[in-house]
């Protein structure tokens, strides 16, 4: 059982000035700070977590408003459980509109400069966006780390994947990740012996079963090289059969809801398909997990409702001096005072956007002027079809196998990569199906009834949609900045994005095309893949349409690296420029590969916390507590 | 009178049989007052009683894997082993009922009762005089006019009977864990209710099992919270009593924790203790009741195939216990004709 | 028509015309919510309208039935889009807006709009017990469920 009754300690923002002193002030309680700060903790460090959202979901009945604010929402957009709070305002796809050339839209919550107009998001929430996420947790391709000396491509990780491989571990822990080594051990990725995952792989659903059937064993060409297909599960951050082999053979202990008081769901996922936006039992790992260990230890507090708004600099040491916080009373009023919250080490632990817009706003461009550049995103381009037979569409976690094997490959050279989801949802995404296939039968198709009943079935439950996840290089010109004429009611300069998908990319997404095209003829599926031209995610290349749909998975916009000139973090993830500044996430990688970032980022979460041990040590004994 | 209730295997086996069919017993009437509840209001109320009703769920497992650890049968199947409702159930008061019935601060009332933590230190302090002639479910193995003070002090007398058999065998040079390994549940296969689920093959696996059972359920030193933290069914039930949730270091009776507001009228109000014959024949709802009940026997047998060497259908039973949930759910929102009640499934078997 | 049969004959109608049965009907919890919904958004005249066009032809044989239902409700220009709405309800749980025509000829319906009236009206949609499924984040079918074949209701 997952007892985590535990008591976050709540901190009167009148007495932090006698709070005492802080090893480490941590901006931001998602997936990076949660476990940094519980690895802090327990190595007897104390910690502030400061939070711009409110703390709503911390307990179980918060959590629990959130999914009843879901089913009472007639539009289910993947952030519709979290409701609009403006002094900590997050992205929402309804927002969006196509832009025309150099226009500029600042009425969404993310300023968007274009030309490509993305609709990814991130959720402002205790816990971060892992309340929000699909918890899919690939580990990247060791090729991946090496992408200029391989192909010419991109830029090399200043670390390899075998620096990382041992953190993927602690990582996999902390998630609670449900996979079976066999099943993942493709192109170069490989496992330190004896290793098995915490849990066992979640079972392929039946829709995957009715795809392997046709294509598992045949073929594609692709630069003379072929590349043999099958469904594979993916690894996922949800509970699973515990593997009684874990650890050594001590097995592990599936952490479920966490509640202030004690309830008992979420030890095991019950295949809701609703991973995305919201886990109804907690079964999926979210960073209020790794908190209710970190406050369990009695020494991380926590101050929400409190927005960082600028980072305050010694200009002589380049240290960091204190965050300048805005506290706000009430997520209706933009009523605010202002404090200034002092530490020993920093941490900044938002995103990809949010991090480099709080640098950004400070004034802290990075030596390297690379602060906020290369800004990526896996670029999503959704085929859908008909199978031939009902294929019970609509049951299972989100996804739960998919075609991986063009991850990685010799063609890198000349275009992107992809990872193909085959989604449990349905056609949800692309067409807002199940819903609106309903509306047509019944407005258009002038059915009721028994002919109305049949209909639905025909048309959802053999719906199939595969999303290809296409790899996004680094450009210096996609990317994060901010303008005094845009910000939020606080005051705060919000995000400025501008962005261009990359011809590289589009190489992927034509080519992801025909592959959608094969596959379909393959199994016989009727092709209904259409890309409106007034979508806000349209583009074209050479004369080919197509809607591009954002990841969610922001990256590379503080870039890791090894020296100063060329990269804003070094390898721990700590601020060139600034010694007792870390700036956390997926923010320091260099490149993405085709892997869901938030594992490799939880992964690199591990590595910085031990070295931000290592600094405190240098620097004092711990605090006596 | 010796000084163990439990002399013999075939006493053992007997005693553990009860002990199924009571942890059984208790979960249709949880499970009826559950979702008997309005769903989004009353989240804490709801919340208990899910979490006892799997971990008696859970409790029938473990008594399933001592009772084949021991070379006992597990059949669900057997004639009266679900019982007809209301049922007479161990207690301090002889007329005590359980029954199937919607939530509210009577049935509270009842599954206090029933949660009842121990009082008797050890031994024959445990049994209590049956007065009146009520036939019990816990009744003392071979003495008819005694019966347990509670559950928890049923349980205790089983593990003394374990601890007491095998010493016996074992200076014999036999044991009495003569069962088929391979029937054992394990966590792979049930996890709720705590996850705690180890084969049972020794003395010290089924002791370990049993306090695991009285230690969720009633607490047997009056203790709220058990040795890992968890609170025990009784106190779960005195907080939507008080409302208010316990928290560590409180004292019985006066938890401190966060309020619960309990709606006790935002409640469908199901019939109690309903029975098929109350339904008009050769109607649709008569056939979706007796639909569930045949169902639930099913179910019933389904349930002790896995536990009689085919341990793995214990993953299919969890969709088959979701889908039945949301036939109750279908059932208790149906008005019956004629009257100001609403339909739930009647449990006859 | 009395209160009770105003429902009963409400109940029958979505019956009717989401090819679910009575039992499953009232079994989402929600016949009296959906009643008011409709009298909210149209009133209750024309709630009675559309009940008593339905209860004219309750006795007729199914496939007569469906003819008359064509003619004199799905194809009835001002009660056509209301019975429409009510499919959708009970299939999604979401009353979808009338078409601006119907609000031009036949408005004002104060309360119209897209909406939910309850969270529980999305759990309980009809569509997904059709396709042997669950609405995405409730009534989960357990672990693994997915892997088998889907339990599609005859009906």
């Amino acid at each position: 059982m997952s007892i985590l009754d535990r008591r976050a300690i709540m901190v009167d923002p009148g007495v932090l000035k006698n709070s005492g002193h802080y090893d480490a002030i941590i901006v931001g309680s998602g997936v990076a700070g949660a476990i940094i700060a519980n690895e802090l903790a327990q190595a007897g460090k104390r910690v502030l977590i400061v939070e711009a959202a409110t703390e709503t979901d911390r307990s179980f009945k918060g959590y629990s408003s959130y999914l009843q604010h879901f089913y009472g929402q007639a539009d289910k957009d993947n952030q519709s459980p979290f409701p609009v709070n403006r002094n900590a305002d997050m992205p929402r796809s309804g927002q969006l509109r196509k832009l025309d050339p150099l226009e500029i839209n600042s009425t969404s919550y993310i300023v968007q400069s274009g030309p490509y107009v993305t609709d990814t998001v991130y959720t402002r929430a205790f816990g971060g966006t892992t309340i929000h996420w699909e918890a899919k947790t690939p580990r990247m391709l060791p090729q991946d780390f090496q992408m200029q000396t391989l192909f010419g491509q991109g830029k090399d990780w200043p670390i390899r994947y075998h620096d990382l491989e041992v953190d993927y571990e602690l990582a996999e822990r902390e998630i609670g990740v449900s996979a079976n080594v066999e099943d993942q051990q493709y192109l170069d990725i490989t496992f330190r012996s004896s290793y098995v995952y915490p849990m066992h792989g979640l079972p392929l659903s039946y829709l995957d079963q009715r795809v392997a059937a046709q294509i598992d064993g045949s073929e594609v060409e692709l630069y003379g090289e072929r590349y043999p297909l099958r469904v594979r599960p993916f690894p996922q951050g949800r509970n699973a059969i515990p593997n009684q082999k874990y650890d050594g053979g001590k097995g592990y202990q599936p952490v479920g809801a966490v509640a202030s008081h004690q309830i008992d769901v979420g030890g095991r996922c019950q295949g809701n398909t609703n991973c995305v936006p919201i886990c109804p039992v907690q079964a999926k790992y979210h960073a209020g997990k790794t908190l209710a260990k970190a406050f369990d230890t009695g020494r991380v507090d926590l101050l929400s409702q409190a927005v960082a708004s600028r980072v305050v600099i010694d200009s002589a040491s380049g240290r960091v001096t204190g965050i300048e916080t805005k506290l706000y009373h009430d997520p209706a009023s933009p009523d605010h005072h202002t404090i200034m919250i002092t530490g020993t080490l920093y941490v900044l632990a938002g995103n990809a956007i949010e991090t480099p817009r709080l640098m950004l706003a400070s004034g802290l461009r990075s030596s390297s002027g690379l602060m906020g550049c290369n800004l990526m995103d896996h670029a999503y381009l959704l085929n859908w079809a008909l199978m031939p037979q009902i294929c019970g569409t609509m049951r299972g976690t989100t996804c739960t196998g998919g075609i991986v094997e063009l991850r990685g490959g010799a063609f890198r050279r000349h275009q992107a990569t992809f990872s193909v989801d085959i989604h449990n949802d349905g056609w949800g995404w692309a067409t807002g199906s199940p819903a609106s296939d309903v509306v047509e039968l019944v407005d258009a198709g002038n059915k009721f009834g028994a002919d109305l009943r049949q209909a639905i079935i025909d048309r959802v439950s053999r719906q199939l949609l595969l999303a290809f996840m296409i790899e996004v290089l680094p450009s210096e010109s996609n990317r994060v900045s901010v303008n005094p004429s845009y910000t939020d009611l606080l005051g705060n300069m919000r995000p400025v994005v501008s962005f261009t998908v990359p011809d590289y990319t589009l190489r992927g997404a034509a080519y992801a095309r025909q592959f959608a095209k094969t596959v379909f003829a393959r199994l016989g599926a009727e092709d209904h893949t259409k890309y409106d031209p007034s979508d806000y995610g349209f583009v074209t290349y050479e004369g080919e349409p197509f809607a591009i749909r954002g990841g969610n998975h922001l990256a590379g916009t503080h870039v890791m690296g090894t020296d100063k000139a060329t990269s804003v973090v070094d390898t721990n993830q700590r601020c060139w420029d600034h010694d007792n500044l870390y700036l956390v996430g997926a923010g320091s990688m260099p490149t993405i590969g085709t892997a869901n970032v938030t594992l490799t980022l939880a992964a690199m979460a591990f590595r910085s916390a031990r070295n931000m041990i290592m600094q405190l040590g240098r620097l004092h004994a711990p605090v006596q507590t | 009178m010796t000084t163990h209730d439990i002399t013999s295997i075939g006493l053992l086996h007997r005693q553990l049989f009860k002990a199924m069919q009571l942890e059984h017993a208790t979960a249709p009437p949880y499970i009826s007052a559950l979702y008997s509840i309005h769903p989004g209001d009353n989240a804490d109320a709801a919340q208990i009683l899910r979490a006892v009703a799997v971990e008696e769920m859970l409790h029938l497992t473990i008594a399933a894997n001592v009772m084949n650890a021991v070379g006992g049968t597990v059949d669900f199947t057997v004639a009266g082993f679900v019982p007809s409702y209301p049922t007479v159930l161990p207690d301090g008061e002889h007329d005590f009922e359980v029954g199937l019935g919607p939530f509210g601060k009577d049935a509270l009332e009842t599954y206090l009762k029933i949660e009842r933590p121990a009082m008797a230190p050890r031994g024959q302090a445990r049994h209590v005089q049956i007065k009146g002639g009520a036939r019990h479910f816990i009744s003392h193995p071979h003495d008819q006019t005694l019966r347990y003070y509670s559950i928890g002090e049923f349980y205790a007398a089983i593990r003394d009977g374990i601890v007491y058999l095998e010493s016996e065998a074992k200076a014999k040079g036999k044991t009495i864990f003569t069962g088929d390994r391979a029937k054992q549940a394990t966590a792979e296969y049930y996890y709720s209710g705590g996850g705690r689920l180890w084969p049972v093959f020794d003395v010290d696996s089924a002791c370990r099992a049993i306090d695991l059972v009285i230690e969720q359920g009633e607490g047997e030193l009056k203790q709220i919270f058990g040795a890992e933290g968890e609170i025990a069914h009784y106190y779960r039930f005195d907080q939507l009593q008080k409302g208010r949730y316990y928290q560590i270091g409180d004292q019985p009776g006066q938890p401190t924790g966060r309020e619960i507001h309990v709606n006790w009228e935002a409640v469908w109000p199901i019939a109690v203790n309903l029975k098929l014959n109350k339904i008009p024949e050769k109607s649709e709802l008569h056939a979706a009741v007796a639909d569930f009940n045949k169902a639930y026997r099913e179910f019933l047998a389904f349930l002790t195939r896995a536990f009689n060497g085919e341990p793995k259908l214990l993953l299919e039973a969890v969709p088959r216990m979701f889908e039945f949930r949301n036939r109750m759910q279908q059932l208790i929102r149906n008005p019956l004709p004629g009257g100001d009640c609403n339909a739930a499934p009647t449990y006859e078997i | 028509m009395s209160v009770s049969r105003r429902l009963e004959t409400f109940v029958a109608f979505s019956a009717e015309v989401t090819a679910f049965t009575p039992t499953e009907v009232w079994g989402t919890g929600l016949t009296q919510r959906y009643l008011d919904t409709v009298d909210g958004v149209v009133g209750t005249a024309m709630t009675d309208a559309l009940l008593n066009a339905f209860d004219r032809i309750t006795t007729q044989s199914a496939g007569e039935r469906t003819a008359k239902l064509r003619q004199t409700v799905f194809g009835c220009e001002q009660l056509g889009p209301v019975a429409r709405a009510v499919v959708k309800l009970w299939y999604i749980g979401t009353w979808y807006a009338l078409p601006a025509a119907w609000q031009e000829r036949f408005g004002p319906a104060a309360q119209d709009g897209t909406f939910v009236p309850t969270p529980d009206a999305y759990v309980e949609g009809l569509l997904w017990s059709a396709i042997g499924a669950h609405p995405p984040g409730a009534k989960a079918q357990g672990f693994g469920s997915w892997q088998f074949p889907p339990g599609i209701p005859k009906f």
